[in-house]
């Protein structure tokens, strides 16, 4: 049995930056190994992803993409910009799914393009990639995505962005029945990529 | 749950009076959540040719992605439009070389003859085994409700405003009756020389 | 002495030169001449047609300038056969980077990957080069737009005006005495195009018949490419014409006074 869905990924973009929450427990059936796993993976410079899954696959899944573009950046002398990038990432996933050794991993790409501003890609296990303004994988994302449905404005400012990701981890926390105390969060503007501080129980109080 | 409602979708075609309509809704789901809506599973292939490639999300975007690649060669080379009778033989030849492994989408092809301006519809199964008929198409998770609303609203030789309202009238309706079809539309309609893209609002939930 | 050294394109000679290799760009240099030039607002590419029999049946509009994909145009020089099996490599590619990535191959990357498959026929056994010069012009985001110029050896490198083929070399210099660097509209390109082929093509009078002509430019976002009908080639060569008369009569002037 997979835990892919017991694990929580959680996605809000604006119109100056994009900003990516992910859970940080590595569990085992019942048990939980891990509480502070980074699932947060730097691509290039204003490019991160967000990967949730088989422990296994999230890492080889996440470091093949991110060497792979580092390797385009190498011989090309420019970047591929975030559509680029979620393409050629759902098209190995595609290829992937159908093959012997897919890989099974949900995925949040968050990007800052240099014409486009900031974009947001939802992609699950299947390689169905669909551009949104937010966005959350797992059943955590059944308590969230009312929030941000609510919440979500175009305008908003960073700070107020981490405070909807602050509501969403608090309803999880609440009514999840699974236990995900540390939410790391990450943001990429104009200027790059950010780490903001780790939502958990006791940065809420 | 059949693999081909895990996203959930419906596409409508219709002849008319020297015009063709195809019609699709937008929305994207996870079963019962919905993800996005805003999803295209209606694309354009050449000035008077569209295709609906309503099932398994990945699918749609792996099969558009493919014919494209195979219709931009076949244009190159031959330096000529392609006929939607051609198209549907070249996709039908797609999905049959995945006779074992198919693409889990049931496409449906409407489109003018570049040449003689005849209209035409086609759907298909999932290994491409072609329909040609001489009135409606359907396709996606509520097509017994489409059959229902087209065989009661169709009617031959319908003037293309008259071919937009039966079509629109038809998806809305049977979207409607259907938990995972919906969340908006959109409708073109085909002419000779001018096509119409209207965006139809419908029930959100 | 050459013999010992002919009959594999993977041997080099005691001089340290690849027969073969040479040869084929000894067969380019007979072929019919394509030029291309980089404008301000735009890009262009000039071709001379040798078939001209009016026994032939046209199947297609042009015969050496040849559309990638959207944002890229080639025209060949050299055997048409292997031009052929090139072209066909080219738009591969180009729909393969499409379904990889969602949009256009850069113009570089494209000529980068056709030319990796030109240089591994000069190194891999029993092969011969193919006996093929390009030039490419296109339009990318990274660059704009961009000229291109590939021989068989595998060579490639960009170029703001340049020429292949027949009598290439006199092109290319008539090239570099007359165009103006960032100030070279497509129009003056164009008239530009016309002169040059008039002189190396070494034929009285230049028709429409024998010049392929085809742009590339950019207009809400997209590219636009066009190939010339005879009669705006046709009109071209008027206007060519015409200058180049004016210029004979100011150079008679001063003579008779």
């Amino acid at each position: 049995m997979s835990n892919i869905n017991l694990q929580c990924l959680l996605g809000i973009q604006c119109n100056d930056f994009v900003m990516i929450a992910a859970d940080q427990s590595n569990s085992h059936s019942i048990m939980i190994m891990k509480d502070d796993e980074e699932k947060i993976y730097k691509i290039s410079d204003r490019l991160v992803m967000g990967v949730i899954g088989d422990s296994g696959d999230t890492n080889q899944f996440a470091e093949y993409i991110a060497k792979n573009i580092q390797l385009y950046k190498m011989r090309n002398g420019y970047e591929l910009g975030p559509s680029a990038a979620a393409s050629f990432t759902r098209r190995n996933l595609a290829e992937y799914l159908r093959s012997s050794t897919p890989y099974f991993v949900n995925v949040l790409m968050g990007g800052y393009d240099k014409e486009n501003g900031p974009e947001l890609y939802f992609m699950d296990y299947l390689a169905s990639s669909v551009k949104v303004p937010f966005a959350a994988h797992g059943y955590g994302g059944y308590l969230s995505l009312s929030i941000m449905d609510r919440y979500h404005k175009k305008d908003a400012t960073e700070t107020e962005a981490y405070d909807i990701l602050k509501k969403c981890v608090q309803e999880v926390h609440k009514r999840l029945f699974v236990s995900l105390p540390n939410f790391q969060v990450t943001v990429v503007n104009r200027d790059g990529i950010k780490v903001l501080p780790t939502i958990n129980s006791a940065s809420l109080q | 749950m059949s693999i081909l409602a895990y996203n959930g979708g419906a596409v409508v075609a219709m002849k008319g009076q020297d015009c063709v309509a195809i019609a699709t809704d937008k929305r994207f789901g996870i079963q019962a959540q919905t993800v996005s809506t805003n999803f295209p599973k209606v694309f354009q292939m050449g000035p008077t040719l569209y295709v609906g490639l309503p099932g398994l999300a990945t699918d749609t975007q792996t099969v558009f992605q493919r014919l494209k690649f195979r219709m931009n060669l076949y244009e190159l080379k031959e330096n000529r439009m392609m006929r939607p009778k051609t198209f549907s033989a070249m996709l039908s030849n797609l999905l049959y070389e995945r006779r074992f492994g198919p693409y889990f989408i049931e496409p449906v092809i409407a489109g003018l003859d570049p040449y003689d301006n005849q209209p035409y519809v086609c759907n298909m199964d999932l290994i491409g085994c072609p329909n040609e008929p001489e009135d409606f198409v359907v396709s996606g998770t509520c097509s017994e409700q489409l059959y229902g609303m087209c065989e009661a609203l169709w009617e031959p030789n319908l003037k293309p405003d008259e071919l937009f309202e039966t079509i629109s009238q038809a998806l809305v309706n049977a979207a409607d009756r259907d938990a995972i079809s919906g969340w908006g539309a959109v409708v073109y309609i085909i002419e000779k020389d001018k096509i119409t893209e209207k965006h139809v609002k419908t029930r959100m939930d | 002495m050459a013999r010992r050294y002919d009959t594999r394109t993977t041997i080099f000679s005691p001089e340290g030169r690849l027969y073969q290799v040479e040869y084929a760009m000894e067969a380019i240099s007979h072929a019919g001449t394509s030029l291309g030039i980089l404008a301000t607002d735009g890009i262009l590419l000039a071709a001379e047609r040798r078939n001209t029999n009016k026994l032939l049946d046209e199947v297609f509009f042009s015969e050496k300038i040849y559309k990638l994909n959207d944002d890229m145009v080639c025209s060949v020089a050299g055997i048409t056969s292997d031009a052929n099996v090139l072209t066909n490599e080219l738009r591969l590619i180009a729909q393969r980077y499409l379904l990889q990535y969602g949009e256009s191959i850069p113009c570089e990357q494209l000529v980068s990957w056709l030319c990796d498959v030109k240089q591994a026929y000069t190194q891999y056994g029993g092969k011969r080069p193919f006996g093929v010069s390009i030039l490419y012009m296109g339009w990318d985001k990274h660059y704009g737009y961009q000229l291109y110029q590939s021989d068989p050896s595998g060579n490639y490198g960009g170029w703001k005006a340049t020429c292949i083929g027949n009598n290439s070399a006199a092109a290319v210099s008539s090239l570099k005495q007359e165009y103006k660097e960032n100030e070279t509209t497509l129009a003056e390109a164009q008239a530009l195009a016309i002169k040059v082929l008039s002189k190396t093509l070494d034929m009285t009078k230049l028709t429409p018949e024998k010049v392929e002509m085809a742009t590339l430019t950019r207009k809400d976002n997209k590219t636009i490419i066009r190939i010339l009908t005879n009669t705006e080639v046709e009109k071209l060569i008027a206007e060519f014409e015409k200058t180049e008369a004016e210029a004979e009569a100011a150079k008679k002037q001063p003579a008779k006074s």
